[in-house]
């Protein structure tokens, strides 16, 4: 592009000229930026774990002990609209079950004489088909006592929710915000140079060839802020990964580089275009004189 | 080139700058205007510019209508233009080289012709050597004859300078009256505000406009010398 040179060197002038501010619009837009990665980072993780548990969705329905049609009702349980899965868990193994739970704390069991668990059906379901899959399994001939883990679920699932909303004030915050920086530095800028802008005008120069230096420094100022944050939530998650994996392993983290690669991808993106905005936005509402 | 009927210049402040001027430019034309200060000579060049607009008449500058709803169309027009303003507004910061340049850079011209015409026209006003001074450690003549460069090195079709000469010692000044004549060759109109009526003879072919409080009478004046 023509003038490329006198651009650049056109918008570190405008910088310098204001060089404080500039450098802390610069650092604002990166912390604010860091922020809104780190809700996001929040939001994808829980968001994840609502999906798995989901899937998780499951009626425990325990039957006559001696009702001997265990395979009957296996079928007919089957056959329920809304049902993914059922097996039969045994004694055996609903024992074993607790015992991983309990983990060193499983000694408690060995008080019994006698296994205390008892066989029941384990039915995975779509968590929407929850209700009606619940009574029809209940009406069932031999059925005796039926369980659900919705509430779990629900509750698991409203978090994740709320997260969501927050993530959304907290887009909606840093856009405001990062756009009024922004657009502040650049009519600042302008206010500075209009004995420049205005010998420029009078000499015929287009809006566009006056105004890009402008939009080139609040770009750069807002995109360099996202490269910051970029940088620093990845460092965050790097270390933040190796941590929570040793403390917390049962949390079903996202495949880290795929969280990484998709919070760059938004923070560089967002800041740009933020940076595009701000700029167009600064320019266009400062005054000037043809 | 400029038509101008029963024009006027009231300034917001009440102040009438032009009454009632009539005026008729053709291209390549060379124009003196001449007249005691506060008479409005830098007003008649502003309006030619788009700076300023008729209270009353009617003005053209290249077949462009000087109004004010057509800002768009007059910063077009502005860039056939070379002004050469009297308080010279240079921008601060840059060397004599940039400057120049910084009236050219948004005229399509070539990268090297840029530069070559720009280095071509401060060697011609004298400067060659002091291209790479910033503006603001050259005297008031040097700044004045780097404005000159600035308008003379983007060729434009109509050249407004207004008191180039102000400040400039008399060999300096017949050099910039010299330089600006000899644009007439290339069909360039030019019209050159002045006190400095004594060099007014030395050109023939040129024409004379007198301002006094306003009114304008044109004077042409043929093959002298
Ligand atoms: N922006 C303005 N607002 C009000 N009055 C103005 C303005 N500019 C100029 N004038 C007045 O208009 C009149 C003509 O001014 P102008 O600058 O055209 O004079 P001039 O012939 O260029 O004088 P000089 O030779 O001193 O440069 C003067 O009385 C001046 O005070
Ligand atoms: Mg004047």
């Amino acid at each position: 592009m023509r003038n490329t040179f006198y651009f650049i060197k056109e918008s570190i002038r405008i910088f310098r000229n204001n060089k404080l501010s500039n450098i802390f619009s610069f650092l604002g837009t990166a912390l604010i930026l860091f922020l809104l990665a780190l809700v996001i980072a929040v939001w994808s993780i829980s968001s994840r774990l609502t999906v798995m548990l989901r899937e998780e969705a499951e009626i425990s329905a325990y039957f006559d002990r001696d009702a001997g049609n265990t395979e009957e009702l296996l079928n007919l349980i089957g056959q329920i609209d809304g049902v993914r899965e059922v097996r039969l868990v045994d004694k055996e193994e609903a024992r074993s079950r607790m015992e991983k739970i309990l983990g060193e704390e499983s000694g408690i069991l060995d008080l019994f004489d006698e296994n205390p668990f008892e066989a029941y059906f384990e039915v995975k379901i779509h968590l929407d088909r929850m209700d009606s899959v619940f009574t029809q399994i209940s009406a069932l001939k031999g059925i005796n006592y039926v369980r659900e883990n919705r509430e779990a679920l629900e509750q698991i699932e409203g978090i994740s929710k709320a997260l969501e909303v927050l993530g959304y004030l907290v887009i909606a915050a840093v856009s405001i915000t990062t756009l009024v920086i922004i657009s502040h530095m650049i009519r600042q800028g302008i206010y500075q140079n209009h004995e420049q802008i205005r010998t420029l005008m009078l000499l015929g120069a287009p809006d566009g060839f006056i105004n890009f230096p402008y939009i080139l420094l609040g770009f750069m100022l807002t995109f360099g802020g996202g490269v910051a944050a970029t940088i620093l939530i990845n460092t965050l998650i790097h270390q933040g990964y190796g941590m929570l994996g040793s403390t917390i392993p049962f949390i079903p983290l996202p495949p880290k580089s795929q969280l990484m690669y998709g919070l760059s991808i938004f923070l560089l993106s967002v800041s740009a275009a933020l940076g595009i905005l701000g700029s167009l936005f600064g320019v266009s509402t400062s005054k000037k004189r043809n | 080139m400029i038509q101008a009927k029963n024009v006027s210049l009231t300034y917001a402040d009440g102040t009438v700058a032009l009454r009632d001027v009539s005026l008729n430019i053709r291209p390549g034309e060379f124009v003196y205007i001449v007249g005691p200060s506060g008479s409005g000579k830098t007003s008649l060049l502003k309006l030619l510019m788009g700076i300023e607009f008729p209270s009353a008449g009617s003005l053209y500058v290249m077949d462009q209508p000087i109004v004010k709803r057509e800002a768009g169309r007059i910063r077009k027009l502005r860039r056939s233009i070379g002004p050469v303003f009297q308080e010279f507004r240079l921008i601060q910061g840059r060397t004599a080289l940039e400057n120049v340049l910084m009236g050219m850079r948004f005229l399509n011209i070539p990268n090297r012709q840029m530069v070559n015409s720009a280095k071509e026209a401060l060697t011609k006003v004298g400067l060659g050597h002091k291209a790479s001074v910033m503006v603001e450690k050259l005297s008031f003549g040097e700044a004045q004859r780097v404005a000159i460069a600035r308008a003379v090195a983007r060729k434009p079709a109509l050249i407004l300078a207004d008191e180039p000469t102000g400040n400039l010692d008399y060999d300096n000044a017949i050099n910039i009256m010299d330089l600006l004549y000899t644009l007439k060759d290339k069909n360039t109109t030019v019209l050159v505000t002045t006190h400095a009526t004594h060099l007014i003879g030395n050109y023939h072919d040129t024409s004379l406009i007198h301002v006094e409080q306003g009114k304008i009478s044109v004077e042409h004046r043929g093959e002298q010398k």
